[in-house]
């Protein structure tokens, strides 16, 4: 949906170099907990047949998708893409940390905040942007690999960038009628080895990225059996009572009746 | 039960007399019932708005969101209500009742012979099959009352736990939550089904009209006590018996007593 900023992360993959400044930053702007994270740095390994050798990180976050298959699954409506900014936010007050929108995420960006109950997840730190910083992990980023702003605005640092780049990728993931045109590009990214989601201390699990949106048992359950269930039966119990009621009002009502 | 071997003046009477079938407690509990009922079936319809389940309309949702200001007070409404729904009837089933309760339940709210007879007779009957027979007598609480009842115990309690699971999230894992949601929604929904006949049934059929002003009043008549639920209609009978009979021994006994004292002149 076209929203008044359309807001993004460029990485450059050429100038970032696993100093996981950009965790630390997040981690103390935003309150996470210490055995979660906000942000990941993939360690994409050496690559390539020597001489032609790459060793490169690659750090992700929520890509603030265009069309994000999380805020599908939202029972309370507590996780949206706000209208303003473009980006996916998490009402707090509103979740109650089932854990729907975190199954569906392709990149594995969320996570549950057991103490509050809660899911949380990179807000693009909104809390900053609103008094005209830019989000903690672009600010500290020595290397100048992560920038971040607003696409619709020609002079933004993203879209200078996005302009000059030699090589652009998204991580998209466009499968059964989904298509979630995530807003992160990544720049100079090689093309050899992928890049495979891993846990806040760099435990690599072995899901390469993005992954199929899983959807719960409870929620495909409740989708494909409980809805059409109860549908059946309030529109059967409906078409009882309808049925004599119908009956009823034909018939009339004598004054006298046993 | 034929109504022709009753003499007119039997009849009248039959009319005139009435019984209380629901005390005070019942009445106010069952309004009541009915209020909470109506803000948390139309609050919880609002709330939910995934995209991907599509149950209700975007314009439901944004009306109360409107309303309330925001996803979260709409939902903080919504279990404030349930939370006072859930004290209110949980003390009246098991304080106020408790005495009534329990007797209550073994006596009148289990099935027996007349009551599967009913249920296979009466819905025939109702269509216009089967005039002939004659249905067989029912309690208090007829068949059907007695199955919608079983179901709206059970869901109740559903709808009772899964509340406040989603209210206390910090207190559980992620899939309890999970599965608390659809559970919610179907106590729910199949109570809303069993509505359309209970509420028809109560409020518009016209054979049921006294049924539903003795919601208020508390009492029927006779007439349709030994119409609709004859064997409890006997039962009173015999409570009124007795208690006739009682009076006018304790009168006797009384008059007796007076004539002692005075003694013969």
């Amino acid at each position: 949906m076209p929203t008044k900023n359309h807001y993004a992360f460029v990485m450059d993959i050429a100038r970032c170099i696993d100093c996981r400044a950009c965790l630390v930053a997040c981690s103390v702007e935003n309150n996470v907990p210490m055995d979660h994270t906000r942000i990941w740095v993939h360690d994409q390994q050496v690559q390539g047949v020597w001489p032609n050798l790459t060793h490169t990180f690659v750090p992700y976050n929520c890509m603030h998708c265009d069309n994000p298959p999380c805020t599908e699954v939202c029972v309370s409506g507590a996780t949206y893409k706000d209208d303003v900014s473009g980006l996916v936010l998490v009402d707090q007050e509103a979740c109650i940390g089932c854990g729907y929108c975190m199954e569906a995420c392709p990149y594995g960006v969320r996570y549950i905040d057991q103490k509050r109950g809660v899911v949380d997840k990179c807000n693009a730190c909104v809390q900053r942007l609103g008094i005209g910083l830019d989000p903690a992990c672009v600010a500290t980023c020595v290397g100048k690999a992560r920038l971040f702003g607003d696409l619709n605005d020609p002079n933004s640092e993203v879209s200078v960038a996005l302009e000059k780049a030699k090589s652009v990728t998204t991580l998209d993931y466009e499968k059964d009628g989904t298509d979630t045109n995530p807003n992160i590009f990544f720049l100079n990214l090689p093309a050899t080895g992928s890049i495979l989601s891993s846990d806040a201390f760099g435990q690599v699990a072995q899901t390469s990225l993005p992954r199929d949106p899983h959807y719960t048992i409870a929620e495909e359950g409740w989708k494909k059996v409980a809805i059409p269930l109860m549908a059946v039966a309030m529109g059967a119990t409906f078409l009882v009572q309808a049925f004599f009621f119908t009956k009823q009002l034909v018939e009339g009502e004598k004054e006298f009746e046993e | 039960m034929s109504v022709k071997n009753i003499p007119l003046p039997e009849r009248q009477r039959l009319r005139q007399k009435t019984f209380k079938k629901h005390n005070l407690a019942n009445i106010l509990t069952h309004w009541f019932n009915v209020a909470s009922w109506l803000l948390l079936l139309s609050t919880g319809i609002a709330i939910i708005s995934s995209p991907r389940l599509g149950i209700t309309s975007i314009w439901w949702q944004e009306a109360f969101r409107n309303l309330f200001g925001s996803d979260a007070n709409l939902i903080r409404f919504h279990y404030t209500i349930g939370f006072i729904w859930i004290f209110v009837i949980v003390f009246n089933v098991f304080v106020g009742f408790r005495k009534y309760f329990v007797p209550f339940a073994a006596h009148r709210m289990l099935l027996d012979k007349d009551d599967i007879e009913w249920i296979k007779t009466k819905p025939l009957q109702m269509m216009g099959f089967m005039k002939d027979k004659k249905l067989p007598p029912q309690d208090a609480y007829n068949a059907g009352q007695k199955v919608y009842s079983y179901f709206v115990v059970v869901c109740t309690i559903g709808i009772m736990i899964t509340g406040p699971v989603m209210v206390f999230k910090s207190l559980f894992p992620p899939i309890v939550k999970q599965i608390a949601q659809p559970i919610h929604f179907i106590c729910v929904f199949t109570i809303v089904a069993w509505l359309f006949i209970h509420v028809y049934m109560g409020a518009v059929f016209p054979e049921e009209k006294e049924a539903f002003f003795s919601m208020f009043s508390g009492k029927v008549s006779a007439w349709y006590a030994r119409a609709h639920h004859e064997k409890w209609y006997n039962e009173k009978l015999k409570e009124m018996m007795e208690w006739e009979d009682q009076v006018e021994q304790e009168v006797r006994e009384a008059k007796h007593l007076t004539e002692e004292s005075s003694g013969p002149d």
